[in-house]
């Protein structure tokens, strides 16, 4: 059995730093990181293995940063969890390609509970809408950016961090927006933590009309309902009710070849916006980012300022966003800056030396994540990306299929 | 030096390659081929691949200064793999060698200059002539040159006239061969044009192969075959797709008093042109049974390679490449830390440079490269080919560790199952002149048989 009580106490101060809304600094940072690292040493069999394979221990660690991450692949192989098999009563499958096994996050109604309330304050931080928040509340956010890119970073993260509202407060009954998932409703993809959170962001903040709009074919893909998400499009349109759209890019660009097809476009109101997350994985034809974004902005007039870049996985209770919505862009019409909430941090790993790179360098990211209570805080991924003040540019998972030789099979 | 503007591959990456462009190039390639080249005989043709391969192995050769000056920066290799592989294929581009090459395709040394007769043909009273194809097409995969340096030969040989298309980043070292021979004789060299473009490019493809009445191409099979596809029915078309190699080495071998040669030997496989050629060894299978020779291998290989880094360092590779290192590392780091027992890693410190992988599974296991290698125990020959079983049928080369009486018994179980080059280990990178290419002929698919029955 493990030790419930004192991941309970991590939990419990974790839900309320994510309540108070005011962030952590340094010193809570890392004292809670540290903390967690000791239970997780403590309670996840197969992690204790790689730590004292690399003699770091939670008497010796130096610091944070030092604690060793564990690469996501490692999710598929080993059951990387406190929870005794009996406890848990969820699991999370990464989306990864079929035959292959997936990466696997177990939960238990505790650290479900720490994983909504994680998604749900940076969710509602980046995709509220103005209207409704106020544009005061998100100015301290784009300061930060702003910032984070002249490589001033002057505010500390106490101050970075605001708190617009409490969770579930998002505006009145009647104003929420109705939450278009592009993807099959919980029922249907219980392991899909994505559709997890799709469900709690509806639930916390859409309206009746929020559905979702894909069902999983046989073959486990997801198949979007082209009518039923063109009919909930056609309303938001006349009621001149806008929108909040989420999906993965493969299922926008199903969407889009769909009213491409039929040559239809949809003026969606001043206020509608999307949530893109993801990569393709073979599922749809590979649109460029760039090239989607134009697309979404033509055929449902949502403008690029409205249409918000995700980044999250399974392994993972804390996503990262690289804008709020509403606020212009940040780096480049190309290229966009990620931050995750303050209890998950990012850093930016050379693959050669295994070090922090340096600044505008070009790196592995490794997330540490407050929120992963009951498997691993400390998350080793396979993304490359670019390190950009506290935040990261995404440059996309690191290519297996390219080779210099000729010798790779595919 | 700086190479002058003459070929297609010489001009900025910024020029515009057009349909057009190639075609004119085709056809003057043609013009100079009946002028300069269908006219020459087989002895004065061996007499310039033999001379330029001799001044290829002068250290103050000009062009073979360039390759290593400018090459790194080109291609990613450092200077002493360019040079290692450099010398490996001009030593083996003598005057011997290449009539053995003639005799071995064609029966006898004149075959491309006039009717003869081999000894089979006089039995049936025959005389035949070889003639080949007026204009080749090579499409080249990988950056590795030796292909490229092949096609090259083999079309000289041959008197055709040439296009060589190049992978995107891989006309570097055959450019700089190209200009070598134009140098010693801008006829010749004006019957080959080099070029490099994306693969796929299908209105520049179809050009080139509107011309060509031969066509050859490397590359991954989807790629091979989308040439194939795309060629115009009258065209003559070799195709090699993607292989892998791999090393074998026997308990007698271990045991034995080359043990150490065998360990040096293996590094010398993974290093050579960073283990990105298709004749690279991604595993190498160890006879073991509890003895931990196998293991003992892998450390010792880890230790070589280390050693070997100081004189002859693996090239530069991309973010992406080294990512692609680190996160396969990083499953074994995991993996090791779990069952220690089945899999060990060593790592280059600070760097990856090199990675030696031990790994209990018989399975075999595609290599990132980049000096990225697997070592695996096997009780014997029938378990690694089992374990190799998911790549029978892209097995090229299998590199061969033993004693001399294990030899035949081994040779004759993995060329039924269907390796196609069998070499001592040290050897795999470094194939002869007389190589068949992934055990098929070398001119076969090139030239056109004339017999004549008096």
């Amino acid at each position: 059995m493990t030790n419930p009580s004192k991941f309970e106490d991590h939990s419990r101060r974790l839900l309320a730093f994510i309540e108070r809304g005011s962030g952590l600094d340094e010193t809570e940072f890392s004292a809670s990181a540290t903390e967690l690292f000791a239970l997780q040493f403590a309670h996840v069999a197969p992690y204790r293995r790689l730590c004292e394979a690399r003699r770091v221990t939670p008497d010796s660690l130096p610091g944070w940063r030092q604690i060793p991450a564990m690469p996501t692949t490692a999710f598929k192989e080993l059951e990387l969890t406190s929870l005794a098999p009996a406890e848990r009563t969820a699991v999370f499958h990464s989306s990864g390609t079929t035959g292959h096994l997936p990466s696997r996050h177990f939960h238990n109604a505790r650290s479900l509970a720490v994983y909504e309330a994680s998604l749900l304050s940076w969710f509602e931080r980046h995709i509220a809408p103005a209207a409704l928040v106020g544009r005061d509340s998100v100015e301290p956010h784009m300061e930060r950016s702003a910032a984070s890119i002249s490589g001033a970073v002057t505010l500390s993260q106490e101050s970075r961090f605001v708190r617009t509202s409490s969770v579930g407060s998002w505006g009145s009954k009647e104003s929420r927006p109705a939450i278009l998932c592009l993807a099959p409703p919980p029922e249907q993809a219980p392991h899909s933590s994505l559709v997890h959170m799709f469900a709690a962001v509806s639930r916390e903040f859409g309206s009746q009309a929020s559905r979702f709009l894909a069902t999983v074919a046989p073959d486990n893909s997801w198949s979007l309902d082209f009518a039923a998400a063109l009919a909930a499009l056609r309303h938001a349109e006349q009621a001149a009710q806008p929108p909040v759209l989420l999906g993965t890019a493969f299922m926008f660009v199903h969407l889009l070849d769909a009213l491409a097809q039929d040559g239809l476009s949809i003026t969606l109101p001043p206020g509608s916006r999307v949530m893109e997350t993801g990569g393709y994985k073979g599922r749809s034809r590979e649109v460029p980012k760039a090239e989607l974004h134009a697309l979404l902005t033509s055929r449902l007039s949502i403008p690029r300022t409205h249409l918000v870049c995700e980044y999250g996985m399974s392994e993972l209770s804390s996503q990262a966003y690289d804008r709020v919505a509403g606020s212009p862009t940040i780096l480049s019409p190309l290229s966009s800056l990620f931050s995750f909430p303050p209890w998950a941090r990012a850093v930016v790993i050379s693959p050669e030396t295994g070090r922090e790179v340096a600044e505008g360098e070009t790196g592995l990211l490794r997330i540490f994540d407050l929120a992963n209570v009951r498997s691993v805080m400390a998350i080793q991924t396979e993304d490359l990306a670019v390190r950009r003040g506290e935040g990261f540019e995404l440059l996309g998972r690191a290519s297996h299929s390219e080779s210099r030789g000729c010798s790779l099979l595919a | 030096m700086t190479l002058p503007n003459y070929y297609l591959a010489d001009l900025p990456p910024e020029a515009e390659m057009s349909p057009a462009l190639v075609t004119d190039a085709c056809l003057a390639l043609k013009r100079n081929r009946t002028q300069y080249l269908a006219i020459r005989d087989t002895p004065s043709i061996l007499r310039t691949l033999v001379r330029t391969a001799e001044d290829w192995l002068e250290a103050d050769y000009p062009y073979r200064k360039l390759a290593l000056a400018q090459g790194p920066a080109h291609t990613g290799f450092s200077e002493p793999t360019i040079a290692t592989g450099l010398d490996n294929f001009f030593r083996q581009l003598t005057g011997e060698n290449l009539e053995a090459l003639l005799v071995q395709e064609l029966g006898t040394t004149q075959r491309l200059d006039a009717f003869c007769a081999s000894t089979s043909d006089s039995r049936t009273r025959r005389t035949a002539l070889a003639t080949g194809p007026e204009l080749v097409g090579h499409i080249t995969a990988g950056c590795v040159p030796n292909g490229a340096f092949m096609a090259i030969v083999l079309g000289l040989l041959t008197r055709s006239a040439q296009f060589i298309k190049c992978a995107r980043g891989g006309a570097f070292l055959p450019r700089v061969f190209l200009h070598s021979l134009y140098g010693s004789e801008p006829k010749l060299g004006a019957c080959i044009e080099m070029a490099e473009w994306p693969g796929g490019s299908a209105a520049l493809e179809e050009a080139l192969f509107a011309q060509c009445d031969c066509v050859t191409a490397a590359g991954s099979d989807q790629a091979v075959e989308a040439v194939r596809r795309a060629l115009p029915p009258r065209v003559r078309f070799a195709g090699y797709g993607h292989k892998v190699s791999f090393g074998y080495v026997t308990r007698e071998a271990l045991t034995g008093w080359r043990a150490k040669k065998i360990v040096t030997a293996a590094a010398t496989d993974v290093i050579a042109w960073d283990q990105l050629g298709c004749l690279s060894p991604h595993v190498f299978y160890v006879e073991d049974n509890t003895a931990g020779l196998a293991l003992q291998f892998a450390g010792q290989l880890a230790a070589e390679l280390e050693r070997r880094e100081a004189a002859e360092p693996r090239g530069k590779i991309s973010t992406e490449t080294a990512a692609h290192i680190a996160a396969r590392r990083a499953i074994y780091d995991v993996r090791a830390a779990h069952a220690p027992e089945q899999t060990r890693h060593w790592c280059s410190p600070d760097s990856t440079a090199w990675t030696v992988v031990y790994e209990s599974e018989p399975r075999f296991a595609v290599s990132c490269a980049n000096r990225f290698i697997y070592v695996k125990p096997v009780l014997d020959v029938a378990e690694a080919l089992r374990g190799a079983d998911p790549v029978r049928d892209h097995t090229s080369t299998v590199g061969l560790a033993a004693q001399e009486h294990e030899m035949e018994g081994l040779v004759k179980q993995f060329a039924r199952w269907g390796a196609t080059r069998l070499c001592p280990v040290g050897q795999m990178q470094n194939p002869p002149l007389t190589w068949r290419h992934d055990g098929r002929p070398l001119m076969a698919d090139l030239v056109r048989w004339t017999d004549w029955e008096p």
